[in-house]
């Protein structure tokens, strides 16, 4: 006997959420401005956002701004005393250069690897000419019954490239943030004056 | 008959591109949010161990810090998680409907009588039978406002929200922890002074119950 059960969806409570979800979207998208882009500039630039900024831009651009801000925050935090403040401040810093610096490198050099081995028959070689398609080089391609959009093509392979990196993530969190936000955090509360117990 | 495992695992890695595919290929901005959510389980894991692992932070800082990285990784991942969905889906819905718009776009909804639903939450420009007149100028600007949406939301929520709202989780913790040592230092040092009331009570009730006494 087959059991068949209904969706989420059209439950009481399924229905209940996305009339909940719309009318709220709907409050807000009746409060925010209409606009047209006249302007080549403003399209440029996000035709550019598209195009250049991949998960690993983002995730420098994440931490170069969580220097400031993060940092700023702790320092801020009267809720401590002063020595559990100025801890906190290094460790914060650290924790986001550490983070920032193998994040960056790691997402950058996975889509770059993925790049290169996921060839279309419309890839195009350093020469111009097309690319002759191996199986390797065409070993993280997806099988499409069209070619895919180039645009859509690119995202994929930034997403592919990203989900790889967090695998080797697993590994790199361990072996390369952990003892570098140590060291970091060490020399940091050193630097700004730390008590003895806290410095190398 | 039995495949073989190697055109299994095949299989299965070609279905994985072809979800990928699917899924992120249309919309970066749900690519940076589910992917960034499990880089920030994954690295606040590491960053929990970090600190339990450090002997050169004192047992006092810890009180502060085990409970900040905590607060922390649950603070980061939801609030991420929110905020990141809310701006990149808010920045979709801005350009599916038609609010967020280039001139061609404009031209078109005009061209078919359509600007009435401009900003109407059911109106998906890409469901339109003749989206395809459009498709390079609707591209031009969804896929940047997307990512520029996911990173500004990501931003807020990972260099804003969290450290407020950690800071004052571990603060707590922090004061419940340092309140926890001391009141545990201070027992050590009271002697004990003959019995306490309670078990005079109980002794006594024992020793009138015995003799049949009532009061």
């Amino acid at each position: 006997m087959r059991i068949y059960r209904r969706p989420i969806s059209s439950t009481p409570i399924g229905r209940a959420a996305k009339r909940f979800s719309r009318t709220v979207g709907q409050s807000i998208l009746n409060v925010m401005p209409s606009h047209i882009f006249t302007s080549k500039r403003a399209i440029d630039t996000f035709q550019k956002i598209g195009k250049y900024v991949t998960p690993a831009e983002n995730r420098l651009i994440l931490g170069m701004t969580a220097i400031f801000m993060q940092v700023g925050i702790d320092a801020m935090n009267h809720r401590v005393d002063d020595e559990t403040r100025h801890i906190s401040m290094a460790r914060t810093a650290a924790k986001v250069i550490a983070g920032t610096l193998t994040g960056f490198a790691i997402r950058k050099a996975l889509i770059k690897s993925v790049d290169a081995f996921s060839k279309l028959p419309t890839s195009l070689g350093k020469d111009g000419k097309p690319v002759k398609l191996t199986r390797l080089n065409t070993f993280f391609s997806p099988v499409t019954k069209a070619l895919p959009d180039s645009d859509e093509y690119q995202n994929y392979k930034n997403g592919l490239g990203n989900v790889l990196a967090l695998i080797v993530m697993l590994g790199t969190n361990f072996a390369i943030d952990l003892p570098l936000t140590r060291f970091l955090t060490n020399k940091f509360a050193k630097l700004g004056g730390g008590n003895d117990k806290t410095s190398d | 008959m039995i495949k073989p495992l190697t055109k299994y695992a095949s299989d299965f890695f070609m279905d994985i591109k072809n979800s990928l595919m699917r899924s992120f290929g249309e919309d970066p901005g749900k690519m940076l949010l589910h992917t960034g959510t499990l880089g920030w389980i994954l690295s606040s894991l590491a960053q929990v161990m970090a600190v339990v692992l450090n002997d050169k932070i004192p047992k006092k800082q810890k009180t502060f810090l085990i409970p900040q990285e905590i607060a922390d990784a649950g603070i980061n991942i939801c609030s991420f998680y929110i905020f990141t969905n809310s701006f990149t889906k808010l920045a979709n819905k801005m350009v599916s409907t038609g609010k967020w718009r280039t001139p061609a776009i404009d031209a078109f909804l005009k061209k078919y009588n359509l600007k009435k639903h401009i900003g109407s939450y059911d109106f998906n420009i890409k469901d339109l039978a003749n989206f395809d007149e459009i498709k390079s100028s609707y591209k031009a600007i969804a896929s940047g406002n997307a990512i520029a949406a996911s990173t500004i939301g990501s931003i807020i929520s990972c260099n804003l929200v969290t450290p407020i709202l950690r800071n004052k989780f571990a603060a707590h913790k922090q004061q419940q922890a340092i309140a926890r040592m001391e009141a545990a230092e201070q027992s050590a040092f009271v002697p004990q002074r003959g019995i306490s009331l309670e078990t005079f009570q109980r002794c006594a009730a024992i020793n009138c119950s015995k003799n049949g006494m009532k009061i």
